[in-house]
């Protein structure tokens, strides 16, 4: 019906602003957002590449799945978020480099 | 141009502006806000790709769960710290970098790749919210079972983590 | 003698090593105990003492006209030669070891009243206990090269006492100029040593002795080691440490520099008396009689109560080495004896005395000189007790019936009586300056103590003085006590008594009635012309500088020195200065060359390698920042780099 290809450059240009977000933010809720947008961009394909194969519905399924995934994540990271808000009195993450060596 | 098309467009802009939008936001609300917006235009374009299941579970689940959350997260931060939701950017030249060229290799590989955009897209021959029922409790039973379960985890988990209360 | 040894061997060596080394323990407690304890030394030093004094008692005891006990342990090897270590006890060593032993003791107890409050008593006590031993050592050591360690280790002592109080700059001049005096006279004594070596290849007395040839070497050797005696015991021309060593504190005058020290050259003397050849003998005699003749007038021009007595003693030691080389070591013995008993006497209560003294100028803060004999006078009433004890040790020293000094004044007088022979010779001169310096000590002894005791009442004597307090007054009384004529025998007129028969080797000298009765009236004359002259000082400065043998000394030794020094100085400035110079100049340059090849070629390299190491390592820890975001970043760029390199 619509153009196949413009449905995957929409979701190459958001997974590229979610990596963008997830880079260059400073707030880890903003980070989290990226991710989400990076999660939309990987469903619209799903759900996109699906139309090509009408008898089958995996990609949706597969789109179903990561919503309750994203849905976990984005739980969970709050959560963190919060944590490690409490405990750092921040929640830039540039600013928690715990993981340094 | 018929009002599919133009409602298909219509979407793709919205989703696609407030993604732009996005990177250059400094408030966190309005960026969640932003990030609504994107959903919501999302749903629309998986309506129009013939996913009304996922379309009303991105609605549902995202505009009215993780949205919601993430919104109480960015209260709980910054009630805390009394600063203003102003977010700083930094590695914008990695980032910008790393975006644009990714960006750029997937549309050099999606522009390069022609079987697809040849091939026809048809209207499905089923009722996708009826087969996602039926696919669920049978095909996808399993994973339909593991996700419930890693619903819960996360739920406890999440609870878990952010309270207060120290375990004993 | 016996022929066998009449006492338990285990006992006695028991007795004789605890004699040895008690005072080297207490040494060690005094040094080791805490300095907040340090009070507790005037305690354990004068008991550890008594302990040694006791067991050396038993020695003598055990010993006395015994046969004598030795003992020996190797030493060391060196090129096939032992050396050993040993023990030679006989009645003289033994008789020694009582009177060192006894003699510390009382002036260890006599210490704990008159260094009370001193800030080293640590040092001081600990001092006396290495110096007790090491004299020890001397007295019972068997063979001349332990005597030699020991005799060092003395000197060593006797450096640290006269130095003790080291904050005053003229203390410890004295220290240095005694050290260096009797190292003048060590040096003799090692050459002495070595000729012995070389000739008889022993040092063990019991082997030297057997061999009694007179050879021109034994000459050359015994007068060597009479150098040794010159320095230790103060003989001319080496005398002039003993009066500078007064700077020390009292107790250690009449220790280390009246009783014991200087008399171990007089020791050394009869210990090895047999090495001495007819020559050398005359040699000491003459030496002998000049130090006497030169401290008693010397004696006699003093003001400083301690100086008078330690020119009396440079006299009286003259008078003892006179003996020896009259051929009567065991009249010198006994003299030493007794004088080490009644000078020892006399200093303590010269120290009690100026001790008095110096409390009652702490009270009144009158500033005087308390041991100089022109502020004192009329210190009787005072003093009751230390005018006594003055008295009795003061006729002692002068030889007044009665008194130890006396007899052993007689014996020496008998022994030159026979020695000077019936013929006219140098020998008469001699035998009359004996009862030229007889009579000088009479008149010197009655002008101190009249000056002090007796004579008009000066400023000083208002001051409020207390007899000095019990543990020093019992020292003093014993020491009075054994001024007496019984402790050398029963008959005040006759000094061959219990001490004199155990000294002598041969029956030679006997008592010479005619002797004592002239000695006895001329001591008499003596006393009677010295009241005449009371209150009169002789005011020659040739005699209070000591007939100017320091001045000499000055001219002679000092003044060359410096100049040889300043020579020296001068080549050592111009030739090996500038040689010195050149090879440091030479040296530079190189060392710039190299300093500039270093840090160019070496350094560079090195620093480069390190600027390597370190931007790779930077650029690698770039990577492990620890911020997430950059991680990401990473993995996105390696999987587009991956993801192109698949497409190209």
């Amino acid at each position: 019906m619509f153009p196949i290809a413009h449905f995957l450059y929409l979701g190459a240009f958001l997974f590229s602003a979610g990596l963008v977000i997830v880079i260059v933010k400073k707030n880890m809720i903003m980070v989290l957002l990226g991710i989400e947008l990076m999660l939309n961009a990987s469903n619209l394909n799903l759900v996109t590449f699906n139309q090509l194969y009408p008898d089958s519905i995996q990609g949706q399924m597969f789109a179903l799945f990561v919503i309750i995934v994203a849905v976990s994540e984005a739980a969970v990271g709050l959560a963190i978020v919060i944590k490690v808000y409490h405990y750092y009195q921040t929640s830039v993450p540039d600013e928690i480099n715990e993981l340094k060596d | 141009m018929n009002i599919a098309s133009f409602m298909f467009y219509f979407f793709e802009f919205a989703a696609a502006s407030s993604a732009f939008a996005l990177i250059f936001i400094r408030n966190v609300f309005y960026g969640a806000l932003l990030l609504i917006i994107c959903l919501l235009a999302l749903a629309g374009i998986y309506v129009l790709a013939f996913a009304e299941f996922i379309a009303v579970a991105q609605i549902l689940v995202y505009a009215g769960g993780i949205l919601v959350v993430i919104i109480f997260g960015i209260m709980l931060t910054t009630k805390i710290s009394g600063k203003p939701l102003v977010v700083e950017h930094m590695y914008e030249l990695s980032g910008t970098l790393a975006g644009l060229s990714l960006l750029a290799l997937l549309i050099y590989v999606i522009s390069r790749e022609t079987s697809f955009a040849e091939r026809a897209v048809y209207q499905q021959q089923y009722d996708s919210v009826n087969r996602i029922g039926i696919d669920l409790m049978s095909e996808f039973v399993m994973p339909f079972e593991i996700g419930g379960i890693l619903l819960l985890i996360a739920l406890i988990g999440a609870a878990v983590t952010a309270s207060t209360i120290k375990s004993k | 003698m016996a022929a066998t040894p009449s006492y338990d061997t285990a006992v006695f060596m028991a007795c004789a090593f605890s004699a040895l080394f008690l005072p080297l323990f207490s040494f060690a407690v005094s040094l080791l105990i805490s300095e907040k304890y340090s009070w507790l030394v005037t305690f354990t030093s004068p008991f550890l003492l008594l302990l040694s004094t006791l067991a050396a008692g038993v020695v003598l005891y055990s010993t006395w006209n015994q046969q004598p006990f030795t003992m020996t342990w190797n030493w060391f090897t060196v090129a096939g030669s032992t050396f050993a270590v040993g023990v030679f006890l006989n009645n003289i060593s033994a008789l020694m070891l009582l009177v060192v032993t006894l003699i510390s003791f009382l002036v260890n107890s006599y210490s704990a009243g008159y260094m009370a409050g001193d800030p080293d008593l640590k040092r001081y006590f600990g001092m006396l206990g290495f110096f007790t031993f090491s004299m020890l050592g001397i007295v019972i050591a068997d063979n001349l090269l332990l005597v030699f360690v020991f005799w060092e280790l003395v000197g060593f002592s006797s450096f640290m006492l006269i130095g003790h109080w080291k904050e005053k700059s003229k203390a410890a001049d004295a220290a240095k100029r005694a050290f260096i005096f009797n190292r003048v006279g060590d040096v003799g004594f090692l050459i002495g040593l070595m000729i012995l070596w070389a000739h008889a290849e022993s040092f063990n007395l019991i082997t030297l002795s057997t061999s009694s040839e007179a050879l021109s070497w034994k000459t050359a050797a015994s007068l060597c080691i009479f150098c040794g005696v010159i320095g230790k015991s103060a003989q001319f021309p080496l005398f002039s440490w003993l009066p500078d060593a007064m700077e020390g504190p009292t107790p250690v005058s009449a220790l280390i520099h009246a009783a014991t020290m200087v008399a171990a050259g007089v020791f050394l003397l009869a210990r090895v008396y047999f090495l001495f050849t007819p020559f050398a003998l005359d040699f000491v005699a003459l030496t002998g009689c000049i130090t006497a003749l030169l401290g008693a007038f010397a004696a006699l021009a003093q003001n400083d109560i301690k100086k008078i007595l330690a020119y009396s003693t440079i006299s009286q030691l003259g008078f003892m080495v006179l003996a020896a080389g009259a051929g009567a070591p065991e009249a010198a013995m006994l003299h030493l004896v007794t004088h080490a008993f009644f000078k020892a006497c006399l200093f303590l209560a010269a120290g009690a005395v100026i001790h008095a003294l110096h409390q009652a100028q702490n009270q009144s803060h009158f500033p005087f000189d308390a041991q100089d004999i022109r502020h004192l006078g009329g210190l009787r009433k005072k003093l009751p007790f230390t005018f006594f004890v003055f008295i009795v040790s003061g006729s002692a020293l002068s030889g007044l019936p009665f008194f130890s000094g006396f007899l052993s004044k007689d014996a020496i007088l008998a022994s030159l009586m026979v020695w000077k022979g019936t013929g006219f010779s140098w020998r008469w001169l001699i035998f009359g300056s004996a009862f030229v310096v007889s009579f000088t000590t009479v008149l010197y002894t009655f002008r101190l103590i009249w000056s002090v005791f007796q004579g008009e009442e000066k400023s000083t004597a208002h001051l409020s003085i207390t007899e000095p307090p019990l543990s020093m007054r019992v020292p003093m009384t014993v020491l009075a006590i054994a001024s007496l004529w019984i402790i050398v025998s029963p008959n005040p007129f006759d000094f061959s008594g219990w001490i004199y028969g155990g000294l002598r080797s041969n029956s030679e000298y006997l008592h010479i009635s005619a002797i004592s009765i002239a000695s006895a009236s001329w001591v008499l004359l003596a006393l009677a012309f010295a009241y005449l002259i009371k209150g009169r000082t002789i005011r020659s400065s040739m005699l209070l500088n000591a007939f100017y043998v320091n001045s000499i000394y000055k001219i002679v030794v000092e003044r060359p020195l410096f100049q040889l020094a300043e020579i020296t100085a001068r080549t050592d400035k111009k030739l090996i200065d500038g040689i010195l110079h050149t090879a440091a100049y030479a040296q530079l340059i190189i060392a710039n060359v190299a300093g500039w090849f270093d840090r160019a070629m070496i350094d560079g390299v090195v620093d480069d390698a390190a600027i390597l190491a370190k931007g790779v390592g930077s650029f690698t820890r770039s990577f492990q920042g620890g911020k997430i975001q950059l991680y990401i970043f990473w993995a996105i760029f390696a999987v587009i780099i991956f993801i192109i390199w698949t497409l190209l």
